[in-house]
């Protein structure tokens, strides 16, 4: 009896070899493996309406360098890396809104400082998700993050969300690991504030 | 050892959990949080916001972006080996 067992995918390297070398179908091929991800990150840097223009920029870009592609990195990395780019350049090229104060959103000490919550108030962000409804926590959660200052909403989404690693995100916003680290903590401060005050509670 | 109070034990939150806070400031925060009932609370929504923005803002790819996608690079990839010399 013979059996026939699927070929392996190829990797993502030798997709990328063989497109530079003029392969269509490897391009496409790696378009298909990242275009979901590529997306997801685009609306969460940028918006829902500037997301397929990211995405769009992003794998033309890819196209552009593949033959720059040394293998110095995964290429999955060197792909990211272009896609995080193009969402900072749209990002940042967009006419800057008057910032928002969040401060309300901070956790509250008394004079002593300690938290005036208490455990259940403290700890209700936890359970968002189970508290509201799908549909609104994702819009509210794309709200949350709007509202961010730039500069910490790039940093929370690389970080916490797209699950980068604090050397990461450093290298590709250009700042120091420790100012990473600030920035994701008080973005994350205001979010969970911003979950509380969702279901209800002062945070 | 540091004595830590709520609002100074919230501000060391994130160099702890990522590992990069000195021995002792990590020995009196974790005192502090054992003895807490309301920073043991604060943590735990501390560390579930991440994950809670990140299923909520797990979008998929619309089926008319990656369509369009398809179309942009189609052309914009022939346009750029027709401008290249043979």
């Amino acid at each position: 009896m013979s059996t026939s067992v699927p070929a392996a995918e190829p990797s993502d390297e030798i997709l990328a070899a063989r497109a530079a070398a003029g392969d269509d179908a490897a391009f496409e091929a790696i378009v298909r493996r990242y275009q979901a991800r590529v997306y997801r990150l685009a609306c969460r840097l940028t918006s829902d309406t500037e997301a397929p223009d990211v995405l769009q920029d992003t794998f033309l870009q890819v196209y552009g360098h593949l033959s720059s592609f040394r293998g110095d990195s995964l290429f999955s990395t060197w792909l990211y890396r272009i896609a995080t780019n193009a969402g900072l350049m749209y990002r940042r090229t967009r006419a800057r809104r008057p910032a928002e104060s969040l401060d309300a959103y901070l956790p509250r000490f008394d004079d002593d400082g300690r938290h005036v919550g208490t455990p259940a108030e403290l700890q209700v962000a936890s359970n968002a998700d189970d508290l509201l409804d799908r549909q609104f926590l994702a819009s509210q959660a794309r709200a949350a993050i709007e509202k961010l200052p730039d500069l910490y909403r790039e940093a929370f989404v690389l970080r916490d969300l797209e699950e980068m690693s604090t050397a990461y995100v450093a290298d590709a916003l250009g700042i120091e690991p420790a100012t990473v680290r600030q920035r994701v903590h008080r973005a994350r401060l205001m979010v969970r504030g911003y979950l509380s005050e969702l279901v209800g509670v002062k945070p | 050892m540091n004595p830590i109070a709520c609002a100074s034990g919230v501000d060391l939150l994130m160099d702890f959990l990522e590992g990069v806070l000195p021995a002792e400031l990590t020995a009196a925060l974790e005192h502090h949080v054992a003895g807490c009932p309301r920073c043991a609370a604060f943590v735990a929504s501390y560390q579930a916001t991440p994950r809670i923005l990140r299923d909520a803002t797990a979008v998929a790819l619309p089926p008319e972006v990656e369509t369009s996608l398809k179309a942009f690079l189609s052309a914009r990839t022939t346009a750029f080996k027709e401008s290249k010399p043979s």
